[in-house]
């Protein structure tokens, strides 16, 4: 894949990785005390508050590898300097070139077609000359 | 079931019944559109250009000029977009109806990420012109050398051989 969408799908990973990770957190959460009045919430001590902890450890590190995946990707961008214009008279170069060597080449195509006419002549000239010096006996 | 009929085909058939005959007696196709055109009540466009941010209602973040250092702004929309999803895990935690604003800025920085990624394709559409055309110029070249070769080599041929001739 080129480098720009390269880039384009990173972005969108960090996004998903992003609202991944706030939206499994909320979902996930164990209930907090929210004011002196009310009762501890009971602690439910199922396998969610044992993996729990590490949850967010572990979402924030993606978070964080794919933000410097981006980041390198942007480094290895082939942003050549000098912008449009630049880009425009290198092109007007190139076709201009490109249009010299091309008649350059129609030029050898057609002396290499003439010379193989020739020597095919040539030849066709010589087979018949042979076959006719052949004394039929 | 009823099956609803397709509608008939349009009338201009008819106009073309001498074509065999005559085909200047037959209206000429249409001419090709330009600028902007309706169709099926849309407004469609034949410049491709990418809309400018402004006139998708969206801020823009990176300064507008006429060149912008695309790998600079970039990553420094990459950090801001780091601090923003900090930021909305601590409202989060500490004020949690607050959280439009901070997803509303989150999302305004993605926008601004990609309109910048879109704003690279032209770039990069001319620099595979260019890379294609010097390809091109390559083979050409070594085609011309190539055929140079076969001929100098026919000739160097015909002489010898006619040099072996001419000893019998």
């Amino acid at each position: 894949m080129d480098i720009i969408s390269q880039l384009q799908e990173q972005v969108n990973q960090v996004a998903a990785i992003a609202f991944n990770t706030f939206g499994s957190l909320q979902r996930d959460a164990p209930p907090v005390r929210l004011s002196p009045n009310y009762p501890e919430p009971p602690a439910n001590p199922t396998e969610e508050s044992a993996n729990f902890a590490e949850q967010p450890k572990l979402m924030s590190a993606a978070l964080v590898k794919a933000a410097k995946q981006f980041d390198a990707l942007v480094a290895a961008l082939p942003l050549s300097e000098g912008g449009e214009e630049a880009q425009l008279k290198r092109i007007a170069e190139l076709q201009t070139e490109n249009d010299a060597v091309g008649q350059e080449l129609q030029r050898q195509l057609e002396a290499a077609e003439k010379e193989l006419k020739q020597v095919q002549e040539l030849f066709s000239q010589a087979a018949d000359n042979c076959l006719n010096l052949k004394k039929p006996d | 079931m009823a099956t609803a009929t397709y509608p008939p085909p349009p009338p201009f058939y008819r106009l073309y019944k001498d074509y065999i005959e005559n085909p200047n007696s037959c209206p000429q196709p249409p001419p090709p559109i330009e600028g902007t055109y309706v169709c099926f009540g849309g407004n469609y466009t034949t410049d491709d250009v990418l809309p400018s941010l402004e006139e998708q209602g969206v801020r823009q973040l990176y300064p507008k000029g006429p060149n912008v250092d695309f790998k600079k702004e970039l990553r420094s929309l990459n950090r801001e977009l780091q601090l923003h999803i900090l930021e909305l895990a601590d409202v989060l935690v500490e004020r949690p109806s607050q959280y439009a604003r901070r997803v509303e800025d989150i999302s305004l920085i993605f926008k601004n990420l990609h309109h910048l990624l879109n704003s690279l394709r032209p770039h990069q559409a001319r620099a595979t012109l260019i890379h294609i055309l010097e390809l091109q110029i390559q083979r050409r070249k070594q085609a011309v050398e190539d055929i140079k070769r076969r001929r100098e080599e026919a000739q160097k041929l015909l002489k010898e051989s006619l040099g072996t001739l001419d000893g019998n």
